[in-house]
């Protein structure tokens, strides 16, 4: 059977068994490789995407589960090219290491931004609880949080 | 069954999933698929198969869109929770009622975010092999009761009794409900990762505890989990500390005196002695929390 899947906004179809984990189907069969298959046990963060807005590990969910559901990769975070504000501090904060677990790293503060605007140090790091970081220590990654964070309210 | 949307595998290495719209079709298909079918609910569990080396079922009844296994019923005598129910939905259900903090706490510090967002109570339970889960200990001390149900019946029974035969459930059993009595009483959860968070506690201590106006212990249940195979009551602690004063030092001098009867289970993460060896601390750490619940 063919699964249909919302992916990025665009309605995409797949033949993988319905079983498959969908970061299998999402990088062999839609070449979305942002999301990263590391420990498939859902600890390590690093094939996190957002399903229904909320982050998801995408190794433990079978791909027919995801019908139905609005799925959104790294690749669909900037809007016409430009980045999104916690990729634009991510970079203005120079945290980015070697950038295997920051694809996962984007999506969960991405939904973290959307729906904590005053989030604190100890709200950032228990968000990313389920983000493993083995390069920079998070300091840089908390820290450009929280100016994505201070920008927004600026702005609003 | 006669509805829902049935997903087929191609090939024969991944389960065929059928997404089961009400109880009475999921029942029915885990009948109709006998040994061969198992329910799939969050797949926290189920997705991990591969790296345990146990292949996929042929066939999976997905359970986590029936409306009633995702529900949580709170009425002045029990607490109802569907299989269903994610840990995440289940700690913010309880937030405001602190007779179950044990509960909120072991749903809502347990995994990482992403995790207790998919990972529900029911798989906490039904999985057997699962030595670390947090509800388990947590729904012990709470005295909790389960109800399994099939195509043709539906049986309640102890949380206590449901874990002696869980893993032994006939093929088409599906565990639907969690009933937990409300009384009052102070609760805690004591949990050792081996960092601070998101990843599988060391040993587990739950405990609810009823005190007299001099804090002497008047009725008490604990229960350990992570240390050995399966969650259990430490029903000798419970019996030595009836009458006592229910002081964290002193407490945790009597479970240093009990913990010779467990079994630490041995892993990559700690040896089995290391499982044991911090049980008083942590009865320790969950009398102070209970006494400030």
């Amino acid at each position: 059977m063919v699964l249909s899947l919302s992916v990025n906004g665009d309605r995409l179809t797949s033949i993988a068994n319905p079983a498959t984990p969908l970061v299998d189907v999402l990088r062999e069969e839609f070449h979305l490789t942002g999301a990263k298959p590391v420990c498939r046990e859902g600890f390590c963060g690093a094939c996190m995407v957002l399903v229904d807005g909320s982050p998801a590990p995408s190794c433990l969910m079978p791909a027919a589960l995801a019908q139905g559901c609005e799925i959104r990769t790294v690749e669909g975070l900037a809007t016409n090219g430009a980045l999104n504000p916690i990729q634009q501090a991510l970079e203005a904060s120079d945290a980015v290491q070697c950038g295997m677990c920051f694809p996962g790293m984007v999506v969960t503060l991405t939904h973290l931004l959307a729906t904590t605007p005053v989030a604190t140090r100890d709200d950032i790091r228990a968000a990313l609880t389920g983000n493993i970081c083995r390069c920079t220590g998070y300091e840089r990654i908390v820290e450009a949080t929280l100016l994505a964070l201070a920008a927004r309210r600026q702005e609003a | 069954m006669t509805s829902g949307l049935v997903v087929h595998a191609e090939h024969s290495d991944a389960g065929s999933i059928y997404v089961a719209p009400t109880l009475p079709t999921a029942l029915d298909a885990l009948h109709d698929y006998g040994s061969a079918g198992a329910p799939l609910a969050g797949g926290t569990w189920v997705m991990r198969s591969p790296i345990r080396h146990e292949p996929l079922k042929p066939y999976y009844v997905a359970i986590g869109k029936i409306p009633e296994l995702s529900a949580i019923r709170i009425d002045t005598a029990a607490v109802e929770i569907g299989a269903a129910v994610t840990h995440a939905a289940l700690a913010a259900a309880l937030t405001d009622l602190p007779e179950f903090g044990v509960l909120a706490a072991a749903a809502g510090r347990s995994a990482n975010p992403a995790i207790r967002n998919m990972a529900t109570i029911g798989g906490n339970l039904a999985a057997s092999d699962f030595a670390a889960a947090d509800c388990v200990p947590a729904l012990l001390c709470l005295d909790a009761a389960v109800e399994v149900a099939s195509r043709n019946d539906s049986e309640r029974m102890s949380l206590v009794d449901f874990l002696k035969v869980r893993s032994t459930l006939s093929p088409g059993r599906l565990l639907t409900r969690i009933i937990v009595p409300r009384t009052e009483r102070k609760t805690a959860h004591a949990r050792l990762p081996l960092r601070k968070s998101g990843d599988y506690p060391v040993a587990i201590v739950s405990l609810s505890v009823n005190v007299d106006a001099a804090s002497r212990v008047q009725a008490i249940r604990i229960a350990v989990g992570s240390v050995e195979p399966a969650a259990r009551r430490w029903w000798r602690l419970e019996a030595a500390l009836l009458g006592c004063e229910f002081d964290p030092p002193r407490v945790a001098d009597i479970a240093a005196e009990l913990t010779g009867e467990f079994t630490g289970r041995d892993s990559v993460e700690v040896p089995a002695w290391y499982r044991v060896n911090v049980l008083p601390s942590l009865v320790r750490r969950a009398v102070a929390t209970a006494l400030g619940s």
